[in-house]
């Protein structure tokens, strides 16, 4: 679990002011039905969630509940999603280099809201966008990677809508922005 | 009880089952859980005034977990909620405490957690010292081993009466839907198991459970309104030893012992007790500090040895408790839950029916 190594050399006479503690934990954890028929979809190149029989609201990935209503939904409320929709918002990461920081340079991550029937997929990467072009409203779609090289085994129950595996990123449709005011859900 | 306090009484209580590693996410089995018991106690959900929750990051693995379990309660628009870092008995302290204000009249509590994606053994040496004992990777099983060999060596318990223990706990957990190990053991049998850690034998730990539990509270005026037999809460007291474990005696539950008197234990008979004696040997120290009598029927549920879901296997004392009073026929019951390391830390109600 854990191992302490002394970073550099250190004087036997000096008083302790600290200590290293490296520790790890390892958690395995079983994916659940849901997320398991979101998982085989996206191997056959498909988005479903689940539609709140009362709000109407879709889940990515289908969730079980919605937690909205505070009513549970089943496959009889899962929904095939469409690959294409608008973003909604966006955040550029600067990265921080803390211990096990992998980015170095700034990245830029999406919300896209999908298309009729809906449903959001968040904390989504772009492709061909440079970061400084990024902005609400712009039309996009799904870059999948061919289904011999899809890989659904980093999806779990906390993967937070990621399609990481089977989809690479959204590129721009070429269609012209949708004016902020009118993207569905827009709080601007 | 000492102080003067509004009566609160329990008027909805639900559990999930107790399984050794479900496939459900926290939020997914907690989801049926707090609608089970807010059906139960009659209210609507929009009406409960305060929410409290008990899980733990560590167990889950993820930062923020808590804040997804809040998907089940139904959270939009927006709800009074608290969240405490320990078992779903001291959420329900705190919603006690809440409701004592007097400007709200229902509460729910509860508690929930996976043990199973992680290994326990590695995940709470972390929540001891870190200079000097969770480097030694001093884990639950650990302590209580020492705890349980302090025990034989004074000669306050005989491996024997452990088995007893848990060969009793396994088999009224038959009757509980809930419980996670049941089943007819004998005990010569048992003792002729391994140890794990001496002195216990795998019979001696409670398993490693996935589960959840919740209670809805109310004021007097609406417990006698929402149901015919609401669960009073007569007293109530929780009281923390020392976290060095090296400071604390270990043969006796002096916390237990203070939390219980205040809570008023020894005011009049009591029928059942449900104890969180997580381990065979505290069974024993939790029944002496509480001064429980031989006629006491102790943790008819099976107890922590038959379901143990961290962080709802202590409010599940309060719902197995108020289950006796409201479902069985006993009229007062007492309810324990324990947090901490072999026994730190102890919260005893009393429950009475009308």
């Amino acid at each position: 679990m854990s191992k302490a190594e002394p970073t550099e050399a250190v004087d036997p006479n000096a008083p302790v002011t600290g200590m290293d503690y490296f520790m790890q934990l390892d958690y395995h954890e079983l994916v659940c039905p849901s997320v398991r028929r979101y998982r085989s979809a996206l191997i056959d190149g498909k988005l479903i969630g689940h539609r709140c029989p009362k709000c109407k609201l879709v889940y990515v990935p289908p969730r079980g509940y919605c937690p909205i209503d505070t009513i549970e939904t089943t496959d009889a409320d899962e929904v095939q999603l469409v690959d294409r929709g608008v973003i909604a918002n966006y955040t550029v990461v600067t990265p921080v280099q803390y211990y096990g920081q992998e980015e170095t340079e700034p990245f830029v991550r999406v919300s896209v809201i999908l298309d009729e029937p809906g449903g959001t997929m968040s904390l989504q990467d772009v492709v061909d966008i440079p970061v400084d072009d990024v902005h609400i409203g712009q039309r996009v779609e799904a870059v999948w990677l061919p289904p011999e090289e899809r890989d659904i085994s980093e999806i779990g129950n906390r993967s937070w809508g990621s399609a990481d595996g089977a989809i690479t990123g959204w590129k721009l449709t070429g269609e012209p922005d949708v004016p902020p005011d009118q993207v569905p859900g827009s709080a601007f | 009880m000492s102080n003067a306090v509004n009566d609160i009484a329990i008027v909805g209580y639900a559990q999930s089952p107790s399984w050794r590693a479900s496939d459900l996410t926290e939020p997914q089995f907690l989801f049926p859980v707090i609608s089970e018991a807010i059906e139960r106690a009659g209210v609507e959900r929009r009406e409960i005034g305060f929410t409290c929750a008990g899980s733990c990051d560590y167990l889950s693995g993820q930062t923020f977990a808590f804040v997804m379990n809040l998907e089940a309660v139904g959270a939009w628009p927006p709800i009074s909620e608290s969240h405490v870092e320990m078992d779903g008995a001291w959420a329900l302290y705190e919603a006690w405490v809440r409701l004592q204000h007097g400007d709200i009249d229902t509460a729910l509590a509860f508690g929930s957690g996976k043990s199973s994606p992680g290994v326990p053994a590695e995940i709470y040496p972390l929540q001891m010292d870190p200079y000097t004992i969770t480097p030694l990777g001093a884990d639950p099983v650990s302590l209580a081993a020492l705890q349980a060999r302090a025990m034989l060596d004074a000669g306050k318990i005989t491996e024997r009466e452990m088995a007893e223990v848990a060969a009793r706990s396994r088999k009224v957990a038959v009757g509980n839907p809930y419980a996670q190990v049941a089943g007819e053991f004998d005990v010569d049998e048992l003792l002729a198991s391994p140890y794990v850690t001496a002195p216990l034998r795998k019979h001696d730990l409670p398993p490693i459970s996935d589960g959840a539990c919740a209670i809805v509270l109310a004021t007097a005026e609406k417990a006698k309104a929402l149901s015919d037999r609401p669960v009073w809460i007569r007293g109530i007291d929780h009281r923390i030893e020392a976290h060095q474990p090296g400071m604390r005696d270990l043969l006796s539950s002096e916390s237990t012992r203070i939390a219980g008197e205040r809570a008023g234990v020894g005011d009049a008979k009591v029928d059942v007790a449900e104890l969180s004696a997580t381990f065979s040997h505290q069974e024993k120290l939790l029944t002496e500090a509480l001064v429980l009598e031989d006629s006491v029927d102790v943790n008819p549920s099976g107890g922590a040895l038959a379901a143990n879901p961290v962080m709802a296997v202590g409010l599940a004392r309060f719902a197995e408790a108020a289950r006796a009073i409201a479902e069985r026929g006993a009229h007062r019951a007492v309810a324990h839950a324990t947090s901490g390391q072999a026994l730190q830390q102890n919260m005893v109600a009393v429950l009475e029916g009308d």
